[in-house]
């Protein structure tokens, strides 16, 4: 179970990103993060891995206080921790396998990652993993010949790579056509029903939430505004969500 | 647009043009700018121009064929015996002199329609004193008139005489001076490799403290900063030549002070370059490896190394053409390479040579834009 308590994010240029947020996840569940930009849905899943520090509050995961770890304590939660984004942030000079190897980084010692010593354990997971979202063939190109799909599959990969029980997905459809978005929806879907792992999965279109989300909760300006079932968004809930002028657009 | 503003766009333009008139004209005649020289003294040029289109590259061998005889100065004793010789014979009208008594000098077996000369060798001296030129007729024969030279009546005994004859012969041959160009060429190339290589390494850690998105946000990591890249910008702006002058009296004329004196402003230059290709990195594969629980040094191996490797390298090969053609010119102040040799050439006003050394430039320094032009390519 992560609970988030009172989480609160202020900039150093004194931006509010986050006030005052709280909310628990239980194991397994399918949440939707939804949310205009700016309305700290990214600085919301990057806090829960300390990719950015929090002002104040409490994320404790499992009964882990992650905001109280230390740094290698952290890193050790952070492996169990699969991250996935919105620009892939895969290395784009690096070959597919490379990049979904990066995955085992928190398990391999320093010294062989830095020779790139990778264990045929590691290689073999990390071929089945590509295989596992339908790129083993890419194994050996370099990442940035991969269309936006492959390579945000490639990501998956390497999240797979971590074996995680906690997946933070930051807007993972939002450079994609309407048609690739539902293909890497599914596989996060498919990581969320048939591994078990929790999601957290930020995204902009109301319907890809309504069709892939347990549980939906909104953010507006840093705060709050809805927590519930995907069904309970009705015309007014949008409206309160997005601001009054918002034409919710639909993506099948 | 309303009239109005239409006149004070207008307005702006015309004060702008109007203090930039007087400036002009200020710097014209500061810079001493005169356009009749530039024609009429064309012609003084073009003896110079027309030998750098002529580059000395070849040269047939050249032969040297001397006989030597003896004269016994003032006429006071022995004639001296002339030492036997085969082939080509020299016959003096007398072979002893008194201050100022001509001497006729004939030979005859000697190659034909050829140009030779004489020397005195001093007896008791090193070195020899030129004297009359001649030509050989069809024949193979010579006479020539000369005197005794001063300084032989002074020093008096026993002086030798040679005749000498030089003609070009066998195949052709790259010429001295190109055999020299090549040679100082490679050194440049060296040179400008040795501080491309020296100041890269230096450079890349500085490159590092001059981030901004690397260096640490507080008061330490901005004063290290500042503090960097004030030295990049202000090392960069002194010119290697000044460098150079003051690296060649530091450890002497040659290569090593040219090395030296690249290296600083390769440090600057570079580093400055590594800086800003440093700070353009994109965050997303560093967090991205950093989200997987990976330690700082993985982090810096697999998110950082992969996207400054291509643009460090691309700056480097680039810069190490920049040095070549700087080494060119910080020879001329004792850096070493072919700016020393050209340098020479041009204040003894042997343009065909320095020509050679001018040409060699072009070429190697357009081959390495072309070769780092490629790699360059390759890269990114």
């Amino acid at each position: 179970m992560l609970e988030i308590k009172e989480l609160t994010k202020v900039y150093d240029d004194g931006t509010v990103a986050l006030k005052n947020v709280s909310f628990t996840v239980p194991d397994g569940e399918f949440l939707v993060i939804i949310g205009l930009s700016g309305s700290g849905k990214s600085t919301l899943l990057r806090c829960i891995n300390r990719l950015i520090e929090p002002t104040s509050g409490q994320i404790i995961w499992d009964g882990v206080d992650i905001t109280a770890a230390g740094q290698e304590d952290l890193r050790r939660i952070r492996r169990q921790i699969g991250m996935i984004f919105q620009q892939f942030n895969l290395v784009k000079r690096h070959t597919v396998l490379t990049n979904v190897l990066t995955g085992r980084l928190g398990y391999t010692s320093t010294w062989r990652s830095l020779l790139g010593l990778w264990s045929r354990d590691d290689r073999e997971r990390a071929l089945r993993n590509l295989e596992l979202v339908g790129i083993a063939d890419k194994a050996h190109n370099r990442a940035d010949e991969l269309s936006g799909g492959q390579q945000q599959r490639v990501g998956i990969a390497r999240a797979l790579m971590q074996a995680p029980r906690l997946l933070l997905a930051d807007e993972p459809v939002a450079s994609l056509d309407p048609a690739t978005s539902h293909s890497v929806m599914k596989y996060i879907e498919w990581m969320n029903r048939e591994r078990g792992l929790t999601v957290l999965c930020s995204l902009h279109f109301l319907s890809l939430a309504r069709r892939y989300g347990t549980r939906i909760i909104a953010l507006r300006a840093g705060e709050l505004v809805f927590d519930g079932r995907p069904e309970e968004i009705d015309d007014r809930r949008f409206k309160e969500i997005y601001g009054e002028d918002a034409i919710e657009v639909e993506i099948r | 647009m309303s009239e109005r503003s239409f006149y004070v766009r207008w307005g702006r333009y015309l004060v702008l043009i109007a203090l930039a008139i007087p400036l002009y004209i200020w710097s014209w005649r500061t810079a001493d700018i005169n356009l009749i020289d530039l024609v009429q003294g064309a012609p003084k040029a073009r003896p110079i121009i027309s030998d750098l289109v002529r580059p000395s590259l070849l040269a047939r061998e050249r032969v040297t064929l001397s006989v030597s005889t003896v004269v016994r100065v003032p006429c006071d004793g022995p004639a001296p015996e002339p030492p036997a010789a085969e082939g080509p014979t020299v016959s003096l009208s007398a072979t002893c002199l008194n201050a100022r008594d001509p001497l006729v000098v004939s030979g005859s077996g000697f190659r034909p329609n050829t140009p030779g000369r004489l020397y005195w060798r001093v007896a008791g001296l090193e070195g020899r004193l030129r004297d009359e030129p001649f030509e050989t007729d069809a024949q193979g024969r010579f006479t020539v008139q000369t005197d005794i030279p001063p300084l032989l009546a002074q020093q008096g005994g026993v002086h030798a005489l040679d005749v000498e004859l030089k003609w070009e012969a066998g195949t052709l041959r790259p010429s001295e001076t190109l055999r020299t160009t090549v040679d100082k060429m490679i050194e440049t190339v060296f040179l400008a490799l040795m501080a491309t290589t020296f100041g890269g390494l230096v450079a890349v850690p500085l490159s590092f403290l001059g981030a901004r998105n690397i260096m640490p946000a507080t008061l330490w990591g901005n004063t290290l900063y500042v503090a960097v890249r004030s030295f990049f910008n202000t090392a960069r702006s002194i010119e290697p030549l000044i460098l150079a002058t003051i690296f060649a009296i530091w450890v002497g004329f040659g290569p090593f002070a040219g090395v030296l004196a690249l290296s600083v402003h390769t440090i600057a230059s570079l580093g400055k370059l590594y800086s800003e290709a440093a700070e353009n990195i994109d965050p997303g594969p560093i967090e991205a490896i950093r989200s997987t629980g990976a330690n700082e040094w993985q982090v810096i191996w697999y998110g950082v190394v992969p996207q400054i490797v291509p643009p460090y390298v691309s700056f480097t090969v680039y810069h190490w053409d920049i040095n070549v053609r700087m080494s060119t010119i910080i020879g001329f102040v004792g850096g070493g390479g072919i700016g020393l040799e050209l340098q020479r050439w041009i204040n003894q006003l042997q343009w065909n040579s320095a020509a050679t050394a001018v040409w060699a430039i072009v070429l190697v320094v357009s081959a390495m834009d072309y070769a780092s032009a490629i790699v360059r390519e390759r890269l990114v």
